[in-house]
């Protein structure tokens, strides 16, 4: 695993448009699948557990450890394992746990949305600097992903601006925000942790 | 050390702040749910996740609720702790519906009956029938009929004081109060259920017969198809019939028979046939309203008003002879009618969802108001969503429910006492009113006994069955208390704060508890049954 999160930044900005999507032969794209259905999984188990959060008078703060899973692996398998993450996590979630599909699937896609950001950029995930990158990508993300949740629960849903600001868009960025900008960065520093310890040779990770 | 952390400045900065955040947030994680054991007793197996449950937090709320409720904190006609001061008409409600969530709760837990439960439901109902004689404008009459805004007062049918047929229908506690009088009723209709003690009978029986004269005669003395107002059902408001208004004295008359060997149902099979084909919209399912003559009150919106009257409530919205419908309407309707119509509530309940229900996410939905402005969003929503998460319940249809709950309870924090005896949800930012209805909104969409559940009369041979007449109420929680008359056994999931001592009343010798399958202790006579005492713990038993 450490092998996957090896490439330097310089090197990645050379990457063709495959390899930076991790889909350049079947290899790669094998293992790409793969991060993306296990962040898919451990995302619909972290959404089942409750999620702690507090109200302080109109706004919910809190976290909400779900969303790290998708920034995670963005950042440690590029785009496509990333968004994959966010919007089979979410469909699975919301089939498993609540029997439904939301609008559909295209909230689920939005959430997609942080992982693909994230993984647009390469990360030395046990640099300081790198773990501040991967946290304002991550917020960057959020911030789309709500944008574009709100775009469709306008658009195609059609209910209460209200509604949406409230219960959707407020608590989505007031619980995300923390959670991608503190959380994300923390499981980073300990993966890029195991990931050395996993790997044969003491390998660098990033 | 320092080293390494300036090393990870940012690292360290982040960990920080993610622990300060997650623990300052905890407080509003579910409380985790006691255990339900199964144990073997002379080759009987009693599996306590067959019997009823009400969760910890419900039996929280409760406790919460009766500060502000009980005649032990304040009289009858005081409201500290309702934060109503601002609002009159909706009180009689939240007393009405807070009766019917906590009867429902009371019957998960129908082998517990002490005066703890029993003097709450008989508070609320003493709440609900202040006079303004007694309390003045803190009374129920006031909010509810005689404020100044509704001029209710005297009002005829027809609505002409001078017609020489005109019959006198006014009065708080007259004919066409059906939105106190079908509450008042049915709450009376519960106590006498749950507890038996014969002291509402009569005038529950006035209310009954009342009724029965307004929907089968002219209140001239002659037979009359329809009743007074011709379609079968009361009207309040004065002059509008509600089909979720009605819904109350239906489902009271059914258990009145029920319980009482009558047979009252047949007035309603006329305003029954009304609502389920005239008073419906284009999908099937109930309009909010039918006027059955020209309103008086200044809160008549004159474009609600049909062409002709009688004839249905005009949307706000639609503004093209639509019918107005709302959520709050069919979800109570659907749910208080599905003990008398079950195949309506089955068949309409989908549609109903179809047409009313919006997705936030996968694990939040709510309801709109009306399907003729579904970009709106405000009072009605919330109260239609509060509604629905009791008839999603009842249908078993338990993603939605939770879907529900979620959306209306994942904006407030929960609040414990320091005892950690009572808990509410805090509105006070958003709408103080609702801190009441919120805590029993709770009770009312997780319980497992529902309004549907509450039709039947309770069998003779119930009230010969063991039940704990008296304990330390204080010091307790009781999880599931019943009788299992086929096992012969009474189940009881109690979880023990202080000593406490139980009383059981009505068993024939005495009996013996049992837990894990092993005798725990022989019960101790007394003067008025056998009483138990329990060092604090959790315990799943088993007494026979």
């Amino acid at each position: 695993m450490t092998e996957e999160t090896t490439k330097s930044e310089a090197s990645a900005e050379k990457m063709t448009v495959l390899e930076r999507c991790r889909m350049n032969d079947r290899s790669a794209l094998m293992k790409t699948m793969l991060y993306a259905l296990v962040g898919a999984a451990l995302y619909t188990i972290l959404q089942m557990i409750p999620h702690p959060f507090i109200v302080l008078g109109l706004l919910k703060f809190g976290l909400l450890p779900s969303l790290t899973i998708i920034a995670l692996v963005g950042a440690i398998r590029g785009p496509t394992a990333g968004f994959l993450t966010g919007y089979l996590g979410e469909v699975t979630y919301g089939l498993l746990i609540h029997n439904t599909i939301v609008t559909m699937t295209l909230d689920a896609a939005a959430f997609g949305v942080i992982g693909l950001i994230v993984g647009l950029a390469s990360y030395d995930l046990k640099n300081g600097r790198s773990l501040v990158k991967l946290s304002i990508l991550s917020v960057t993300g959020l911030i789309f992903s709500t944008l574009l949740i709100v775009v469709i629960a306008m658009k195609v849903e059609v209910y209460g601006t209200l509604a949406i600001l409230g219960f959707e868009m407020l608590p989505l960025l007031t619980l995300g925000i923390p959670t991608l900008m503190f959380l994300t960065p923390v499981l980073a520093r300990i993966w890029a942790k195991i990931a050395i310890s996993l790997s044969p040779a003491g390998e660098k990770a990033h | 050390m320092l080293k390494m952390i300036s090393n990870n400045k940012f690292f360290v900065v982040a960990l920080v702040a993610t622990i300060v955040t997650a623990g300052m947030s905890f407080g509003n994680l579910p409380t985790p749910s006691p255990p339900q054991g199964v144990q073997v007793i002379n080759g009987v197996t009693f599996n306590f996740s067959d019997y009823p449950f009400v969760p910890h937090e419900s039996l929280a709320l409760f406790n919460y609720l009766d500060t502000i409720v009980s005649s032990k904190y304040q009289g009858y006609g005081e409201w500290e702790g309702w934060y109503a001061e601002n609002y009159h008409g909706l009180h009689h409600y939240v007393l009405a519906f807070m009766d019917y969530t906590v009867s429902a709760m009371f019957e998960a837990t129908s082998g517990y009956r002490t005066d703890y439960y029993r003097e709450f439901a008989y508070d609320l109902i003493k709440r609900m029938n202040t006079t303004e004689e007694e309390w003045g404008e803190n009374s129920i009459e006031y909010k509810e009929w005689t404020h100044p805004e509704y001029n209710y007062v005297d009002y005829y049918y027809p609505n002409n004081a001078s017609d020489p047929n005109a019959v006198y229908v006014g009065g708080w506690r007259g004919p066409a109060n059906i939105m106190w009088t079908g509450h008042y009723a049915l709450m009376q209709a519960l106590y006498e259920r749950n507890f038996n003690t014969g002291e509402f009978i009569d005038e529950l029986s006035w209310f009954i017969k009342d009724w029965n004269l307004s929907l089968l005669t002219d209140r001239h003395g002659n037979s009359k198809e329809g009743g007074l107002w011709g379609v079968g059902l009361i009207p309040c408001e004065p002059y509008i019939v509600f089909v979720q208004c009605n819904s109350i004295p239906i489902l009271t008359t059914a258990l009145y028979d029920n319980m009482m060997g009558t047979n009252y149902m047949p007035m309603w099979d006329y305003g029954l046939n009304f609502i389920n084909t005239v008073m419906q919209d284009q999908y099937g399912l109930f309009m909010d309203g039918y006027y059955v003559d020209r309103p008086t009150s200044i809160y008549y919106n004159t474009e609600r008003l049909p062409d002709t009257i009688p004839g249905p409530a005009q949307s706000l919205y639609a503004k093209d002879g639509r019918c107005k419908v709302s959520s709050y309407c069919n979800g109570w309707a659907l749910a208080f009618l599905e003990y008398i119509q079950e195949n309506e509530t089955i068949h309409d309940y989908p549609i109903f969802l179809q047409h009313f229900k919006k997705d936030i996410s996968p694990d939040m939905a709510y309801i709109i108001d009306t399907y003729n402005n579904p970009t709106g969003f405000g009072t009605f929503d919330i109260l239609g969503t509060l509604f629905t998460m009791h008839l999603a319940n009842q249908r078993g249809d338990y993603a939605l429910r939770n879907r529900l709950v979620n959306f209306l309870y994942s904006s407030y924090n929960k609040i414990w006492s320091s005892d950690g005896r009572r808990m509410y949800y805090d509105t006070l930012s958003i709408e103080p009113f609702m801190q009441p209805v919120l805590a029993f909104g709770h009770i009312w969409a997780t319980n497992p006994v529902t309004i549907k559940d509450l039709g039947d009369a309770r069998p003779a041979e119930f009230w010969n069955y063991p039940y704990i007449s008296s304990a330390d109420d204080d010091n307790i929680w009781v999880y599931q208390a019943q009788w299992d008359p086929n096992k012969s056994a009474f189940i009881l999931n109690i979880r023990v704060d202080r000593t406490a001592t139980l009383t059981f009343s009505n068993f024939d010798a005495t009996p013996t508890a049992y837990f894990g399958g092993t005798v725990l202790t022989q019960l101790t006579q007394a003067a008025d049954g056998y009483t138990l005492t329990l060092s604090p713990g959790q315990y799943n038993l088993v007494i026979m």
